[in-house]
């Protein structure tokens, strides 16, 4: 029988090495990627691959130069900012109303959770026809619009359960110091709720920011979102590998840095109402 | 102030607050639905407009579909297999991160959290390139322990099983997250009471951290689930449903129909067709599991 020492040992050198595994598999994809974002053309096709060489900015140039990247960076950051934005400002005080006065009751959460349930493609037909009745096609105002949709019912249901944490008796103090319900909200809570509003605010825009198939259809040259163009890099004639390698990294690295600066946000947002603190 | 101002006073408030969400919910969910069920009743080309009025042939015909009907049978395996497997995996995971004495636990958690974060599209470009039967580093390394260069997307038999590959890189973090969060959430009293009577690591799993975890598992479940019938981006990125129909998923076929062939009524009753799905499996599911937590 092997000593308990022993079987420690080995159980804790299995336990690391899967988890070494797991996380490997995680990063060299993405290394992998950043690596050959900044590979000659030359070397970024070549299998065997050449592991050291000379990085170089040409990729990253191109995709500014020979195709309008910073226009759709802009169109993707404009749209994710005003869609959230919006959706904070519709969302919070129904949040509010859910929560101290339960307003619509049963219905809020059936509502919530349904409009979860819509797959993408059953509104964006309805509102690709619709949408060029009033011109709205290829517009970033119409696809922030859309966006709408999948947004307010995710930010509703992470800041009811941030309200929730935020005992009544503050509300009324305020009232009793003169405010009205409604000032007591925008003075009071709202200030003391900014890091759910950032919880939420941030979910939201990381939604917004990956989204595909409503700026698939809706948009056109103009008003292109990054994964719209990005995967329109992919076309028939081939691929250049080192622009959409580049391309990529462009569209990846805000949601890295918003997941390094916010992770405690995200997290919270993400697990809201799945978990009870 | 009398009562009876003061409750119209609440009334008015509470009401004014959900005004704005409920009316902008009503107008950009219910309009464009009602309309494409409307449309879903005729028969709609494209380019020659609304056309006429057909009930529900459109429902009708979508099941005689073969294309409609592989579609269905592509998301079923699709979502079951992804499904079960980010489950698995992330249960596993997330045990072992919970370990007591781990050390680097927060950079292992930092970073096995890393996917979900990618974007769907970033993710299908990135393995797209990585599978890349010539020029993909992945066959690359597998040749060097002697294994057959693999055609991955392109070949029949492994593209839905590289589809589900892709999904499973990219969302066992976030039902990780999920399970994290509800681990750290239980109460440690069960648990030490288990060790008291000598309970087994397996007994422990099984009768005290499975049943609790429960309602968390729910949700998690629940929320993979439908994001995993709604499956378009990964497809139109890996595959665009190839080869053939081997991995066209129903999210995907609707587009085609819509967007390709320009059959706006069939893929208006197909989209719903497709919604109707997901609300039963969500209640099954919801059934299912709420009976085993009682």
């Amino acid at each position: 029988m092997v000593s308990y020492r022993t079987r420690r040992t080995i159980s804790t050198i299995a336990v690391h090495g899967i988890l070494i595994t797991a996380c490997l598999g995680v990063l060299f994809p993405l290394i992998w990627i950043l690596r050959t974002s900044f590979a000659h053309r030359v070397i970024a096709y070549r299998i065997p691959p050449e592991w050291f060489f000379q990085p170089t900015w040409d990729n990253y140039v191109m995709i500014f130069k020979n195709h309008p990247f910073h226009l759709f960076f802009a169109n993707s950051l404009i749209v994710a900012l005003v869609s959230t934005l919006v959706c904070l400002i519709i969302g919070a005080p129904a949040a509010y109303s859910f929560s101290r006065f339960r307003t619509g009751g049963n219905a809020v959460r059936v509502s919530v959770l349904t409009t979860q349930m819509l797959p993408a493609i059953t509104l964006v037909i309805p509102f690709f026809l619709m949408f060029r009745w009033v011109g709205l096609h290829n517009t970033r105002t119409g696809l922030a619009l859309t966006y709408i949709t999948f947004n307010i019912p995710f930010i509703i249901w992470i800041l009811i359960g941030f309200f929730e944490g935020i005992p009544r008796e503050l509300d009324e103090s305020a009232m009793i110091d003169g405010c009205t319900r409604f000032s007591s909200f925008v003075r009071v809570i709202v200030p003391i709720s900014l890091p759910g509003m950032l919880s939420a605010g941030v979910f939201s825009f990381v939604l917004c920011w990956n989204e595909f198939l409503f700026a698939l259809i809706l948009t056109g040259k103009k008003s292109k979102t990054l994964p719209v163009a990005v995967s329109a890099l992919i076309t028939q004639q081939g691929t250049e590998i080192g622009a959409v390698c580049a391309a990529t990294m462009l569209i990846i690295v805000p949601m890295i840095l918003l997941y390094f600066g916010f992770r405690r946000f995200l997290i919270k947002g993400m697990v809201a109402g799945a978990v009870k603190e | 102030m009398t009562p009876k101002s003061r409750v119209n006073r609440i009334f008015q408030f509470k009401y004014n607050m959900m005004l704005p969400a409920l009316l902008v919910l009503s107008a950009v969910i219910l309009i464009p639905l009602g309309y494409s069920f409307y449309i879903s009743l005729h028969k709609y080309i494209l380019q020659f407009g609304l056309g006429k009025w057909v009930i529900l042939k459109n429902y009708e015909r979508a099941f005689q579909d073969t294309e409609f009907l592989i579609s269905m049978k592509n998301t079923f395996v699709l979502t079951f297999s992804v499904v079960s497997l980010e489950f698995l995996i992330a249960l596993g995971l997330a045990l072992l991160l919970s370990r007591e004495d781990l050390r680097f636990r927060y950079i292992y958690t930092v970073i096995l959290m890393i996917p979900i974060m990618i974007p769907p599209i970033a993710v299908g470009l990135i393995w797209r390139l990585l599978l890349h039967p010539d020029l993909g580093i992945v066959n690359y390394l597998l040749g060097l322990f002697g294994v057959p260069r693999l055609g991955w997307l392109g070949d029949p038999r492994l593209a839905m099983p590289a589809v589900i590959g892709v999904d499973v890189w990219h969302e066992t973090s976030l039902i990780l997250i999920i399970l994290l969060a509800g681990l750290s959430s239980l109460d440690r009293t069960p648990f030490e009471a288990a060790k008291v009577d000598g309970a087994s690591a397996i007994q422990t799993f099984f009768y005290i951290t499975l049943p609790m975890l429960s309602p968390i598992i729910l949700v998690a479940l629940l929320i993979r689930m439908i994001a995993a019938i709604k499956t378009y981006d990964l497809i139109y990125i890996l595959t665009r449903g190839g080869p053939g129909f081997r991995t066209e998923t129903m999210s995907y076929y609707v587009y085609k129909m819509a967007f390709r062939k320009m059959l706006m009524g069939d893929a208006a009753a197909m989209s719903f067709i497709l919604l109707l799905i997901i609300l039963l499996f969500s209640l099954i599911l919801i059934k299912v599991i709420g009976e085993r937590s009682r």
